[in-house]
């Protein structure tokens, strides 16, 4: 059997590590824009070649599956979805594992994901508005801020992925801040703007949505369109620091186990997210007439008005929250993904361990993520025997492997390293070990999250859960869950959910 | 004593953030650790460092220099109780500003220590390829007790508390924007930054344009300051992961426990001994009733420079509720026992609006001892409780009784470890440990 994997990063490399321990020993090709160490050595392992390549032309991707012959196709990353890949592959007759160009929407479109929730109105969403300009944006706000509360304490987004413009968070709650945190927004939406013009895609520039706050976790799931397979929870970290400060990033580490919820977030309410991805599939599906075949995530949250709450959608596995994932797997990976082709699914009989937690951390060089250029081009020297005797694996990202043998720094994170043990703290002690094993032999400095996995970050996250529970259970209680309501002087009670459902649907369905 | 602040923006779009804004309500929110100087730094874009300061408190400087306040998207700030103490400015070899809370033992003058200190980071910062290793070394090197935030000329933010931990330090953050330090955890609810937890003892924090990095705290379980519970830090605040409000609480639970006494009606003297008093009628059953009205601002009595100044502090501030305590005995509950004056002031001003007894209980050991760490505790001389005893002390004030905590009464209802706290203050010629 041949494979082809598609992707350069750590999750690509946990991929190509998973299918290289398949009993199904299938040959392992793959595309991918870097030449990823750690996968290349893997195809050289099994009788295949890493190729670098433009990861979402299509033409290059067709060419290189049928030149190889392959019988199936794995996307690890979201952009060769958002440009038609596993579309393109299909056509050809390749199966693919990568959920098509059109459903791949969910990712693509924070706006559009917002819309079929409320539309469809499916539990877990949260309040939205787009706006198609800054002065469009900035208005509105002006002229609702009294009468929508909701709009004081907001998210901005790009409404569709762009280059590196992130999610600004504006929390309007001190009155002597109310002129600085104005000021900040109107500069951000003008900045978002001129940055969206180049999309000319789609008409809607710029997302807001009421700001939530809980603990966040992922909830990643293979489909095949008819059935949606959850795995095991895992919580990423974004922000680039200790104790959760600091720019956003891809994600700087993840845990998850020793079973399938996480130690913060209980098994109703599991089921409860695993239930609101359904839908999500479900509603793409009617909407485009398409199968769902491949990999999908809700990037969750609990939150006081809903509960389990969608934040974003993946159309694909997370990375780093792949390498939890396929940590945690003990289902041959070959055998998955024929299920997935095959449209049997609901007959897999997938297993995790439930013995072994899994702690991941991201290394990445100073300068990431806001001065990539500064990051990139540092060589990296590992000493994989410390790697080894710790128990850790690593998984190489943003790395390239130069003729000389050399791996230099991408400018992103670097590389990844993996330990699992009974519980989260000894395997997060011993990444902490390993780390000095790896090192730029230029003197540039390299970073990771030290808090990932140690009792004190679980203990916040427990709080904030059980914080954010009580306030949820309470709306549950009283039959009130997913209403935003308010009581205002002059204008009396308001529910901006209905509000909201009344405006997409009209009266009399809301 | 003072209040530190230090801001810092991150991302796309940060130039947009006035760190000033911030820092004016992080500095009026720690007002309470000085108000005779303030003063602030900001920087951004660009290598240019902007300074401000002024006599006085927080909103005299903002309101009088309106055109003037310093911009920029990152910044550090100071509100100090001592006379004329800015942020040191270094401006080679390396430029930076520096604020600090405590004092250094580079000289006998806490001024002069302050300086000595800045002008060793800026010729390390200068001359060290590995910054943050050498300042983590430099303030291993350095003794006292102090808690510092430095700003560089290269838009890098500095900050950190010496091994010792006598001084509190705390973080927060906003989303993916802001990172934030402070003395106390009330100016970063006050700012609107989440708190993600102390800075740990002999940690350093350097914010730069490139990442924020962390040296790896000492093992030392540090040597907290005690008075911070009893009286300095803000009632809102959190210090070194205890609730302030929560221990007071138990200070008066302490108290009424171990020095009970017959008495009507229990009344704390305001601000801080309030939460005192509500502990101590918990626990006895007394109820606890409002007994003064304050007039004009919140001027802390034990930190106001001059004799008459605290005077006129102490009476403008206390007009007593007369209905409270006519004909009843009296607990009157405070935290402190500084010079005696106030609490003179307090009980004769009950006694004269009709209290038919007053007992003193005092939230806290007798002070005996100067504080090496600048907290403005007087000399031995000037304090009353290290001159006289109980029985003097009662008489010269006019109560009934007066007593105060044991040192081990403090520690229980604190709750640490009693090598975790700092009582030298409450010790004759004591050691720290």
């Amino acid at each position: 059997m041949r494979v082809m994997g598609v992707g350069g990063g750590a999750r690509e490399h946990a991929l190509a590590w998973k299918l290289g321990l398949s009993d199904y020993k299938p040959e392992i090709f793959w595309v991918a824009e870097n030449r990823n160490p750690g996968i290349h050595k893997i195809c050289k392992d099994n009788q295949g070649e890493l190729r670098v390549g433009r990861i979402t032309d299509p033409k290059t991707i067709v060419r290189s599956a049928r030149g190889w012959g392959v019988d199936m196709v794995v996307v690890g990353p979201e952009e060769p979805g958002f440009h038609g890949i596993p579309d393109a592959l299909e056509k050809e007759g390749i199966q693919c594992i990568g959920a098509s160009q059109e459903l791949s929407i969910i990712e693509r479109s924070k706006a559009d994901l917002r819309r079929l929730q409320w539309e469809n109105n499916l539990p877990g969403k949260l309040l939205f508005r787009t706006f198609k300009n800054a002065r469009e944006a900035s208005d509105y706000i002006r002229k609702n801020i009294g009468t929508q509360p909701w709009l004081q304490n907001i998210v901005i987004k790009p409404a569709r992925q762009s280059g590196g413009k992130g999610v600004k968070l504006i929390e309007d709650r001190q009155i002597y801040l109310h002129n600085e945190k104005e000021r900040f927004k109107e500069a951000y939406f003008d900045s978002l703007q001129a940055s969206m013009a180049a999309y000319s895609d789609i008409e809607d520039k710029i997302l807001i949505e009421e700001k939530a706050w809980g603990p966040e976790y992922s909830l990643q799931c293979f489909t095949d369109g008819k059935t949606v397979l959850g795995t095991p929870l895992v919580q990423d970290n974004k922000s680039a620091h200790d104790f959760d400060s600091g720019p956003e990033t891809g994600g700087m580490g993840s845990i998850s186990g020793p079973d399938m919820t996480l130690p913060f977030i209980t098994r109703e309410e599991y089921d409860k997210s695993l239930k609101i991805i359904e839908g999500v599939v479900e509603a793409a599906q009617k909407k485009t007439g398409k199968s769902y075949h491949g990999m999908v995530g809700g990037q969750m949250m609990l939150t006081e008005n809903e509960g389990p709450t969608i934040i974003e959608m993946y159309s694909r596995l997370g990375d780093p929250e792949a390498i939890n994932m396929l940590a945690m797997l003990k289902t041959d990976i070959i055998d998955v993904f024929q299920a997935i082709v095959e449209r049997r699914l609901s007959k897999l009989k997938i297993e995790f361990t439930s013995e072994d937690a899994v702690v991941v951390k991201v290394v990445a060089p100073s300068g990431y993520p806001e001065r990539r250029e500064k990051a990139r081009g540092h060589p990296v020297q590992v000493f994989e025997t410390n790697v080894k005797r710790n128990g850790c694996y690593l998984f190489w990202g943003s790395a390239e492997l130069q003729e000389d043998q050399q791996v230099l720094t991408g400018g992103s994170r670097l590389l990844t390293l993996m330990a699992m043990d009974h519980t989260l703290p000894p395997a997060s002690a011993r990444i902490e070990k390993t780390v000095s094993s790896i090192q730029l032999t230029d003197g540039w400095g390299l970073y990771h999250r030290s808090d990932i996995g140690t009792e004190q970050l679980l203990a916040k996250r427990q709080s904030e859960a059980e914080r954010v529970r009580r306030l949820y259970k309470y709306m549950e209680e009283r039959g009130i869950l997913g209403s935003r309501m308010e009581w205002l002087p002059n204008v009396g009670r308001i529910d901006s959910s209905q509000l909201l459902l009344r405006e997409l649907h009209g009266p009399e369905k809301a | 004593m003072t209040g530190l602040v230090g801001f810092y923006s991150f991302g796309e779009g940060r130039e947009n953030w006035d760190a000033s804004h911030f820092i004016h309500y992080g500095l009026s929110a720690l007002q309470g650790r000085g108000q005779e100087s303030v003063s602030l730094a900001t920087i951004g874009p660009g290598s240019t460092l902007h300074t401000l300061g002024g006599k006085g408190g927080v909103e005299e400087l903002f309101s009088s220099n309106k055109t003037s306040i310093p911009k920029g998207f990152i910044g550090i700030g100071q509100t100090s109780s001592y006379a004329d103490d800015y942020l040191v400015h270094v401006k080679a070899p390396y430029e930076l500003v520096l604020a600090l809370d405590g004092k250094t033992d580079l000289h006998e003058n806490r001024g002069e220590a302050t300086k000595l200190f800045a002008r060793q980071l800026s010729q390390l910062l200068h001359s060290e390829k590995e910054s943050l290793k050498a300042t983590s070394m430099l303030m291993n090197k350095i003794g006292g007790g102090y808690s510092f935030v430095a700003l560089t000329h290269k838009q890098e933010l500095v900050t950190g508390r010496n091994p010792l931990g006598v001084k509190p330090l705390e973080t927060g953050s906003v989303g993916f924007d802001i990172a934030a330090v402070a003395s106390e955890t009330c100016a970063l609810d006050v700012m609107g930054i989440d708190h993600t937890g102390p800075v740990e003892t002999g940690e350093i924090i350097m914010f730069t344009p490139e990442d924020i990095r962390g040296n790896t705290p000492t093992t030392d379980p540090g040597n907290f300051c005690s008075y911070e519970y009893v009286y300095l830090a803000r009632l809102d605040s959190k210090v070194n992961t205890l609730p302030v409000a929560t221990v007071r609480n138990s200070i008066g639970r302490e108290l009424a426990k171990a020095h009970a006494v017959k008495a009507d009606v229990v009344i704390g003297v305001p601000e801080t001994a309030l939460s005192i008093a509500n502990g101590y009628s918990q626990e006895s059953g007394l109820p606890q009733e409002p007994g003064f009205m304050r007039t004009g601002e919140n001027i802390r009595a034990a930190l106001v420079p001059t004799q008459k100044e605290r005077l006129i502090g102490v009476q403008l501030k206390l007009n007593p509720v007369k209905s409270a305590f006519e004909a009843k005995d009296i607990v009157l509950v405070d935290d402190s026992v500084v010079r005696g004056n106030t609490l003179r002031n307090t009980v004769l001003n009950l006694k004269r609006s009709g209290a038919q007894s007053v007992h003193v209980r005092i939230g806290s050991p007798a002070l005996v001892s100067p504080c090496p760490y600048g907290v403005e505790i007087p000399p031995k001389d000037e304090l009353i409780a290290g001159n006289l005893n109980e029985k003097e002390l009662a008489s010269t004030v006019g109560a009934d009784s007066i007593s105060f905590m044991t040192i081990e009464e403090l520690q229980h209802a604190i709750g640490l470890p009693r090598q975790n706290l700092c009582m030298r203050c409450f010790e004759k010629g004591g050691t720290t440990k």
